[in-house]
């Protein structure tokens, strides 16, 4: 519809240019026609004009020349009366109009004049047989006088008879008294030339270019480029017939009408030209008078087309704007519905899946439930029963989470909770859950660290660690048996010296995705293998939780893999650097300014050295053990030593137990050797046993360095310690819970017993505080809080708890024990003053875990 | 609203339209005479001289350079000049010369451009007025005032002082490897070498100018040998002989038309430049003779596709100018006579003969007026401005030289002997003697 409104103003505007254009032809003809038409009719009227203004002159000059014959009539008449013919003539004076006067008597050659010299005809050329009035008249010539003249001869007859000629001369100077001072306001050119030898003899004044001079005929051809054979020929027709011509031609580079005019019969010629400039001066000045008014009807008439042109325009400009308004609108709301409509769909994908993912191990609990009932009295089968409830349970709590989680992600409820970390702390704690997960499938799982500069960073650990569980757990389940798993952390280079540029790849080799799944992997709430169908089972929501992480960190995930090769999971970030990341003194005050390090793996090597230098501890390397014991004895022979040795457990595993007593050998028995390894290798514990030498697990931080430098320095094996405190359990122990759920009271009550506990239950916050407030000194070693009670909540019990005037309000633990699983919760546990937080339904290792931490902690 | 505002733009423009038409008619005059007033009768001065042919789509500047301080006098004056000329058309026809001896006898015109011959005839005769009270008189050169003064009148004044030369076509002279001739010998064997080289007439003449050669030879010691007045008087007396003077010159151009370095009688029947300048300028011809101001002129020599030079006709004392003197003159008998002498007061003023030479680039008859020659005339100016040169005429000799030579010169060509000339020249000074 649009395109078609746009084809008609398109044709609309052709139309108007089309009309212009015609107008602007019409009236462009029109001037032309007139100005052409005025042009001629100007040019024919000043032909008109000069064929007069010559006509004039011819006259003039024809009635001097009849005056001269009648004068010379009269003088032959008196010449006929005087007595001495002869006499007579030789004492006239002349005048202004003749100015020789000569008489031949009949029959005689020679004759008189009024000059002192004699005359004979012979002198002078009467051959054209031109005549004035009936009188013969010559060929001109230069006089005496030498000016240009002609002389007419009379006869003198008396009684009838003829007794003499009489011959006047007449000087053509004569005429220019006679003749206008000049036409066309001077610009026209004239010169009176005579027909029979072509001589100018005459070039008026005022007639034409003061200083051009022409000589004849032929000088005015050549003078004014008058070369066109065919004009010359008519022009010799014309003297010949002694017809007048008029022409265009050239003069001087401009257009000029030439003309010959004959007069007295063509026995002389009126000879120039008349520029057409001055010929056309009044039409010339029409035409632009006409010019001007057309020049300014068309500039109205454009003006007036323009205003209406951007007025249209305009008009145009803004109601295309309005409509790409509601195109953008419409868009919108198309789009807007679309990604409704998706969602709708996706939802409802979920929602099934979900529907049948939750029934699943529903179905698992509730038929096994049911078995159990019937085969209670089987304790093996109660056992495998319970187990797989179990496993069901695990699986439906997981899902829960994660569909929690995604929910709160889309609604942007998720607040990054920033605070310092070190990267060894979190690669610890992702060790220790993925190390055991790959080694119950049998794989191998690596971890190296290259390239970090900073080790300890800002950022949300918590989240972080969510991410790579997400990664490795996924790789873990996505990997067959006796496969490998790989994680690398790399610094990449700073792109601001305040933020740690890292890349996190998690890669394994195992079955790999298609490239299909690969394109919605990081989609929530769809999926490209519907998990009906899907082996291995999951939510599909891990990956969309990933990448929004990871996103809202600021940072990208990508992921490349191959069908029964493997996947690679690469995740960039930028974490903010604390300020305070140098700390010399720490290591002058551990008395270590020299380090060897040794190790096969040279880039493990390099990445070591690189570390230390940049705290300003010079590093060396050595690739073997003997290369170490080398650098060793050649130090100790220059006097100089080093503070440490990490020695890399792949270095030793291959040699045997003395290569290491070598080493130690070798050394001060207080510098300590640092053993780097793996967790879990095998035969460890007894190469530690050797005298100061102590264990460093892989990959290496300088965090993990230094607490490993500062336990050296105090002597405990905290490690140990720790080892030993966990393994304690939380027998004899009492406590005080707070649940208002019978159930989970019960089975709180049961588990603890179990592990040797006791355990008193109250049913709100309110109760928990007065039966604290109640109870003996270390009547309770701490206290178990449900958060969401009636009366009085866990968050107000604890506060009401804290701020009890008994010396163990401060300090007995209190520890969250709730639904509300979310890291935000655990935030609130802790601000509340709880001292940790463990999620329902009731993990009793996690419970453990915590009660041990606290519980040995107040110890 | 949009129909509104065109329509006010619509009105404004036709307003304004209207407005300007009616500007551009002319408002009535209350005037019953429609012919414009009718100005003052024209004083006319009439001026004779030769006509200078025109070239179609050249300038003539020789004439534009005489018309500049001619309308500077008509400006000043509020005179017409009208100019008056005549040319012959061929050899046959009367000479520019013999029409102003006529037109001067019968006081046709007030002013003339006149030969130096002529001059002298026409003032022995009473015909011209003495000059030598106008206030432009007294800027003149010496040199000038010796030519021009005869019978203690100063008869004529020049705009220029003509300086006659030897027009060459370097490009030739060096193409031969040839030298630029000082003597006649010298000249001579230069002609030799063209000739041999395919250049059958080396020299390019006409019925006038031959004349700058015998001239040459004859006066170089008279005029440079520091001896000119004494001889000047023994010439006058008769006790030397103006023949003895003349003939090696008449010897030398007899060896050139014998040797045919000159074509005889195509130069007898050839006017000036019309004859020999198309050769010359087609390079055909490396060697002709003319005046200086044809060196400045396009219609003569002065754009040449080669590398032109001008020098001095060869003599005894190297490369000699030949300098006759022309003049304006005033009839003495002109029907306007009092505004001819307030003209030609004006046209030979410092400040004309400072346009007219700056246009002409021509040395200047006023003391007071220097102008830079152009490059080609270099060699002959310095010759001049060293006061080395010849005059072509000398109002002191009592034989008139300038049209006597070139008659007798034509006489010459036409086939008369070395010894035959030499009887003329005997007999004028036989007559000069009587008078």
């Amino acid at each position: 519809m649009t395109s078609g409104f746009n084809k008609t103003e398109k044709r609309k505007g052709y139309f108007w240019l089309l009309a212009i254009v015609v107008v602007f032809c019409v009236l462009g003809t029109v001037v032309f026609s007139v100005a052409r038409k005025i042009s001629q009719e100007m040019s024919a009227s000043a032909i008109q004009n000069l064929s007069e203004s010559l006509d004039l002159i011819e006259c003039t000059i024809e009635a001097i020349f009849r005056n001269e014959a009648d004068f010379q009539r009269l003088v032959a008449e008196e010449v006929a009366e005087a007595e001495d013919p002869q006499e007579y003539v030789r004492d006239y004076k002349r005048n202004q109009t003749m100015v020789k006067m000569s008489l031949v008597l009949s029959g005689e050659t020679e004759g008189v004049s009024n000059m002192e010299d004699s005359f004979s005809e012979g002198e002078l050329d009467f051959s054209s047989g031109k005549t004035v009035d009936g009188l013969p008249i010559s060929q001109s010539y230069l006089n005496y006088m030498g000016t240009w003249a002609y002389t007419m001869k009379c006869p003198v007859e008396k009684e009838g008879r003829q007794i003499a000629t009489l011959y006047v001369e007449y000087v053509y100077d004569f005429f220019d008294k006679s003749l206008p001072d000049g036409f066309y306001n001077q610009k026209a050119s004239l010169y009176i030339m005579d027909a029979e030898n072509e001589r100018f003899v005459l070039k008026p004044k005022g007639m034409g270019q003061r200083s051009a001079g022409h000589l004849n005929l032929a000088d005015f051809y050549r003078a004014n480029d008058i070369q066109e054979e065919k004009l010359q020929k008519e022009v010799a027709r014309c003297l010949e017939s002694g017809e007048n011509l008029l022409f265009y031609h050239d003069i001087r580079q401009a257009n000029a009408l030439n003309y010959m005019w004959a007069v007295n019969d063509g026995s002389i010629f009126l000879i120039g030209y008349v520029p057409v400039e001055a010929i056309q001066q009044e039409g010339r000045s029409v035409n632009q008078n006409i010019f001007i008014v057309v020049a300014v009807m068309l500039v109205a008439f454009l003006l007036c087309f323009l205003i209406y042109y951007f007025g249209q325009r305009q008009q145009e400009k803004i109601r295309k704007e309005r409509e790409a308004e509601r195109e953008t609108h419409n868009k919108q709301l198309a789009e807007a519905l679309q990604a409704a409509q998706i969602a709708s769909n996706s939802k409802t994908m979920f929602l099934s899946n979900m529907s049948h993912d939750i029934r699943t191990p529903m179905n698992a609990v509730l038929g096994f439930t049911r078995l159990l009932a019937i085969d209670a009295e089987n304790p093996v089968k109660v056992r495998e029963y319970t187990k797989k409830i179990m496993a069901s349970g695990q699986h439906l709590l997981s899902l829960i989470n994660d569909v929690l989680d995604v929910s709160k992600i889309e609604s942007g409820k998720v607040v990054l909770n920033f605070a310092q970390f070190t990267l060894s702390e979190l690669v610890a704690s992702v060790d220790a859950i993925i190390h055991p997960m790959a080694k119950a499938k049998n794989q191998k799982f690596h971890m190296e660290v290259t390239g970090v500069r900073h080790e300890c960073l800002i950022g949300d650990e918590t989240r972080l660690n969510q991410v790579l569980l997400n990664l490795l757990s996924n790789a873990v389940k996505y990997t067959q048996a006796g496969g490998n798993i790989w994680l690398r952390i790399l610094g990449l280079k700073q792109r601001s010296s305040q933020y740690e540029h890292l890349r996190i790849e998690v890669e394994d080799d195992g079955f790999g995705m298609t490239p299909e799944f690969l394109e919605t992997i990081f989609d929530a709430f769809t999926r490209a293998e519907n998990s009906t169908t899907n082996k291995v089972q999951g939510t599909g929501l891990g990956m969309a939780i990933t990448k929004s992480i990871v996103e809202l960190m600021g940072g990208t995930i990508d992921v490349s893999s191959e069908v029964d090769k493997g996947s690679l999971f690469r995740v960039d970030l930028e974490l903010r650097i604390p300020e305070d990341q140098t700390d010399k003194k720490f290591w002058e005050e551990s008395a270590i300014a020299r380090i060897l390090v040794v190790d096969d793996d040279l880039e493990a090597a390099k990445n070591i050295q690189a570390l230390m230098s940049e705290l300003g501890i010079p590093t060396d390397t050595a690739s073997s053990m003997e290369e170490g014991l080398r650098l060793l004895e050649k130090e100790a022979g220059e006097n100089s030593e080093y503070h440490m040795v990490l020695l890399s457990w792949d270095v030793v595993k291959n040699q045997d137990a003395a290569a290491v007593n070598r080493l130690r050998g070798a050394l001060p028995s207080e510098t300590p050797v640092m053993l780097l390894a793996e967790s879990g290798e095998e035969g460890l514990e007894e190469t530690l046993q050797t005298e100061n030498t102590h264990l460093l697990t892989k990959p290496f931080f300088v965090s993990a360095f230094k607490q490993k430098i500062v336990e050296i320095r105090s002597g405990s094996k905290k490690d140990v310690g720790i080892e030993m405190a966990e393994g304690s359990g939380l027998e004899g122990l009492r406590f005080l819970a707070a649940e208002d759920n019978e159930i989970n009271a019960e089975i709180l009550a049961e588990v603890l017993e179990i592990e040797g506990a006791s355990c008193e239950i109250v049913e709100n916050g309110k109760l928990a505080v007065e039966r604290f407030e109640a109870s003996g000194k270390d009547e309770f070693d701490a206290i178990l809080m449900d958060v969401q009670m009636p009366v009085m909540n866990g968050y107000d019990a604890t506060r009401a708890i804290r701020v009890l005037e008994r010396a163990d309000a401060k300090t007995i633990p209190i520890i969250a024990m709730t639904a509300n699983a979310f890291v935000e919760d655990e935030k609130a546990a802790l601000e509340a003053g709880m001292n940790a937080h463990v999620a329902k339904p009731l993990d009793v290792e996690l419970l453990k875990k915590a009660l041990s931490q606290h519980v040995n902690q107040k110890e | 609203m949009k129909r509104k505002s065109v329509k006010r733009v619509a009105a404004v423009l036709l307003a304004a339209g209207t407005l300007f038409l009616t500007s551009c008619g002319t408002a009535d005059e209350e005037n019953l005479n429609l012919i414009a007033s009718k100005e003052e009768e024209e004083r006319i001065v009439n001026l004779f001289s030769p006509m200078e042919k025109t070239d179609p789509d050249v300038e003539n500047v020789a004439r534009s350079a005489t018309d500049l301080t001619v309308m500077m006098a008509e400006e000043r004056l509020g005179i017409k000049v009208a100019y008056r000329t005549y040319t012959a058309e061929d050899y046959q026809d009367s000479t520019y010369d013999d029409v102003a001896l006529d037109r001067a006898r019968n006081n046709m015109d007030d002013i003339y451009l006149l030969n130096p011959d002529v001059i002298m005839q026409l003032a022995k005769e009473g015909e011209l007025k003495d000059l030598s009270g106008l206030d432009s008189a007294k800027n003149l050169r010496e040199v000038v005032k010796t030519a021009n003064v005869v019978d203690g009148k100063l008869v004529a004044i020049p705009q220029e002082v003509v300086a006659y030369g030897l027009f060459i076509n370097k490009d030739m002279f060096d193409k031969y490897q040839l030298e630029l001739p000082e003597t006649p010998e010298e000249f001579l064997e230069c002609c030799r070498v063209f000739q041999e080289n395919g250049i059958e007439t080396p020299v390019g003449a006409n019925r006038w100018w031959l004349e700058t050669f015998v001239l040459a030879q004859a006066y170089a010691d008279l005029y440079n040998g520091g001896n000119t007045e004494a001889e000047i008087a023994e010439l006058n007396s008769g006790k030397r002989k103006y023949s003895d003077y003349m003939r090696p010159g008449f010897e030398f151009l007899q060896e050139l038309i014998d040797k045919g370095y000159v074509d005889a009688k195509k130069a007898y029947v050839s006017e000036a430049i019309d004859g020999e300048g198309p050769d010359f300028l087609a390079q055909k011809t490396p060697i002709v003779m003319a005046y200086w101001g044809a060196a400045n002129t396009e219609t003569s020599y002065g754009a040449p596709d080669f590398n032109m030079l001008v020098i001095g006709f060869p003599s005894s004392r190297g490369q000699m100018p030949v300098m006759p003197m022309t003049g304006f003159a005033v009839g003495a008998n002109a029907e306007h006579e009092e505004d001819a002498m307030k003209m030609l007061d004006i046209v030979v003023s410092d400040e004309a003969l400072q346009v007219y030479t700056e246009t002409n680039k021509v040395i200047s008859p006023s003391k007071n007026v220097k102008v830079d020659c152009i490059p080609a005339l270099k060699p002959l100016n310095d010759r001049i401005e060293e006061g080395v040169f010849v005059l072509g005429s000398n109002a002191n000799m009592k034989v008139e030289q300038w049209g006597n030579t070139c008659l007798i010169v034509r006489e010459l060509l036409n086939g008369a002997t070395v010894d035959e000339c030499m009887e003329m020249f005997d007999k004028l000074q036989e007559e000069s003697l009587k008078g």
